[in-house]
């Protein structure tokens, strides 16, 4: 990254971290006006809806003067490599221009145009492989998940994208999985990321979307360590149907066992590490993997029936929270351990509006179709349990 | 630990900025010595409600023969009543402004409550027909409880599943608008969704004008421009008379783009712009449905960039304002 780029970063962080302390009364208009003067930073920075419309029209801009272009000129593939190739490289010196303008580095146009030049010259690369020099599918396909790694993670250092930095991992791990004993590698590197990430995680002399793509990077790291030793993703073979010509085995009961192990233990071991590091985002990750791990063990120990696992689960879940909201809220200074209730200068308005999304999305019952008025009335619970008309008794 | 911030907090105390006391709180946070894990606690309870429901639906569905009607119809309603007497014992005092739930779980358990008595309802209609041949104005029943329960306990969860609900009613999904709108009665549906749009709008332009619950609007307003503005452009892609439905549509997007502008309301000014896209590139497409030329994609390509300019322009004015 640029270090105009990084030093603005640095200044939105604390004034982010000022308007916090405003909002919820910490300090006063002058202190919150002194730190703004102390920490200048000269980028306009829109809300998230600004920046999220100007990426979608950047892309629809681009996206569609190439397709203009190619269906006027209609190339053959050298010539359509080259055109993709044109336009990627337009797009990332835009990109380069726009982060070093205060005016558009935070327009969600830089990170539009980026995304976009990456993606186009990857495509060209994969005509040039395929289409060109006429290499084997398999080998082409391996050299574009190698170079889309690399062009990814080249793209998060250079510009700070966080997203990028997990498309590179996404890239690294279909590529190991394709080796021999993929499986093992995806365990050595995910871990070997785990290791990397987590000291730059708070380290001072990154920039703060750098740190950030440390944490997408050890996510990644996680959950390819968890699918690798999940007993269901050995059992399938998920990993090894990623490989050509690869013989289905059944695992050795000795995988099995330690597979299985392994899929009960590292949801708690992510969970106890995010305890003792107070780090919601490895909360979150165990919260996942501990439930993947339970729908595995249901997958194999029918325990129960589903509508009782269901049942239970849930009730445990609302309990769990009941019973932490509890012990948090009578806790001396509301807090206990570290954590607390409270929203710590956190927009809580913004999270109450976000939560409506999830369940209006997968609770609302389905629509009542005009037909199914006269084949007589089937409710249910909606699609997900909604008290709607989509079920059947 | 965010380590810019705690540099800072260092720089800003020793220029007395910060005093000490309020260095020595934002330090905690900064270090991550306090953590706050209300959004953790929320998601567990959104979790927990998905998968309870969910299995009541599933149980129900595959015993009630065995269990029989009035037992189901009872637990639920038991149940229903346990979630929502807790409920009414913990809710403040009814107000027209904001009021602050009594605490993290409150909102979870009143949705729990109105779910499981949708879902009695639901199975109550089912069982033993009360409402006979207007059975699909349950979900109406339903929408309407909603709506009063979001209003009573001042809850903009509940009032999403009832402005949802309402639209399903209307047999509109706005979870699922495309799908919907692509059945053959697409006419019928298109012009629910219209209706129930204007109305959400109405709903939250008089939620500000008469400052009842006004912060309900965002809720309101939304859902109701996405029903409007995806009903317009649903028959702007339809084969007959889109020539019609474009000019409304482009007429409805430039009222909701030039008033988000006036009242600074930037996701309105989103859906207006979108909206307003997707119509005329259907104007520039419509010429050369027959023709492989790259006219029409340059022309969107140049629709886009004026956007681009639009939103550029709207914005710097909004803040300047």
């Amino acid at each position: 990254m640029r270090p105009e780029s990084i030093a603005w970063e640095r200044a939105a962080e604390v004034r982010a971290a000022a308007d916090g302390w405003r909002r919820a009364g910490a300090i006063d208009p002058q202190t919150h006006d002194a730190i703004r003067r102390a920490y200048p930073d000269p980028c306009v920075t829109p809300s998230a809806v600004w920046r999220v419309l100007t990426a979608v029209m950047v892309t629809i801009v681009v996206l569609c003067a190439f397709g203009a272009l190619a269906v006027t000129t209609r190339p053959r593939e050298p010539g359509f490599t080259v055109l993709l190739w044109l336009f990627a490289a337009a797009c990332v010196v835009a990109t380069e221009y726009m982060e070093a303008s205060p005016r558009l580095a935070r327009r969600g146009a830089a990170g539009a145009a980026s995304a976009c030049g990456i993606v186009l010259f990857l495509a060209g690369l994969g005509v040039f492989l395929h289409a060109v020099l006429a290499i084997r599918d398999d080998a082409a396909f391996n050299a574009l998940l190698l170079a889309s790694a690399l062009t990814w993670a080249a793209g998060a250092w250079r510009w700070g994208s966080p997203p990028f930095a997990g498309l590179s991992a996404a890239s690294l791990f279909v590529l190991l999985a394709r080796l021999p004993l993929g499986r093992v590698v995806w365990v050595i590197v995910g871990s070997a990321l785990v290791g990397l990430a987590t000291p730059r995680l708070d380290d001072g002399a990154l920039a703060p979307s750098h740190r950030r793509a440390a944490t997408v990077v050890l996510l990644a790291g996680i959950a390819a360590v968890y699918v690798a030793l999940n007993v269901y993703s050995l059992d399938q073979g998920a990993l090894e149907s990623l490989r050509r010509f690869a013989p289905p085995r059944a695992p050795s009961t000795a995988a099995f066992a330690v597979a299985a192990v392994a899929t009960a233990v590292l949801p708690v071991v992510i969970l106890l590490w995010a305890w003792r590091s107070r780090r919601t985002v490895l909360f979150g990750a165990g919260i996942v993997l501990l439930a993947l791990s339970l729908a595995t063990l249901r997958y194999y120990v029918h325990v129960a029936p589903l509508w009782a696992v269901l049942s239970v689960s849930g009730t445990a879940l609302i309990a769990l929270a009941l019973a932490g909201e509890r012990a948090l809220r009578r806790a001396p200074g509301g807090e206990r351990a570290g954590f607390t209730l409270d929203a710590l200068y956190s927009d809580e308005r913004q999270q109450q509006l976000l939560q409506v999304v999830p369940v209006v999305g997968t609770l609302t019952p389905g629509p009542v179709a005009p037909a199914s008025a006269e084949k007589g009335f089937a409710p249910g619970g909606g699609a997900s349990g909604g008290g709607g008309a989509s079920g059947r008794f | 630990m965010n380590p810019d911030v705690v540099a800072a907090i260092g720089r800003l105390t020793s220029e007395h900025v910060l005093s000490s006391e309020q260095a020595a709180r934002f330090h905690r946070v900064a270090r991550r010595h306090l953590v706050s894990v209300r959004i953790e606690v929320r998601a567990l309870l959104y979790m927990g409600v998905l998968l309870l429901t969910s299995g009541v639906g599933l149980f129900v569905v595959e015993h009630h023969k065995d269990i029989g009607r009035w037992a189901i119809a009872t637990s639920l309603a038991f149940a229903a009543a346990a979630c929502l007497v807790w409920v009414v014992r913990s809710a403040p005092p009814f107000a027209w402004s904001e009021v602050e739930s009594p605490s993290v779980a409150f909102d979870y358990i009143l949705l729990l409550g109105l779910l499981l008595f949708a879902s009695d309802l639901a199975y109550v209609e089912a069982q033993f027909t009360v409402l006979g041949p207007r059975w699909v104005h349950h979900l109406l029943v339903v929408g309407i409880v909603y709506v009063l329960a979001a209003y009573r306990w001042d809850s903009r969860v509940v009032l999403g599943l009832a402005v949802g609900t309402l639209a399903a009613w209307r047999g509109v999904s706005v979870s699922l608008i495309a799908r919907s709108l692509g059945t053959p009665d697409a006419g019928a549906l298109r012009a629910n969704a219209v209706v129930l749009g204007v109305l959400y709008v109405v709903a939250a332009f008089l939620s500000v004008r008469l400052d009842r619950k006004a912060h309900f609007e965002d809720v309101f307003g939304n859902a109701g421009l996405l029903l409007l503005l995806s009903g317009l452009a649903s028959g702007v892609m339809s084969e007959f008379d889109w020539e019609l439905w474009l000019v409304a549509l482009l007429v409805v997007a430039g009222a909701v783009i030039w008033i988000s502008f006036r009242f600074r309301r930037s996701m309105y000014f989103a859906e207006g712009v979108l909206a307003a896209y997707v119509g005329l590139v259907r104007l520039v497409f419509a010429p050369f449905a027959d023709a492989m030329t790259g006219t029409p994609l340059l022309l969107a390509a140049l629709l886009g960039v004026a956007a681009l300019v639009l939103v550029f322009v709207a914005h710097k004015r909004m803040s300047a304002r």
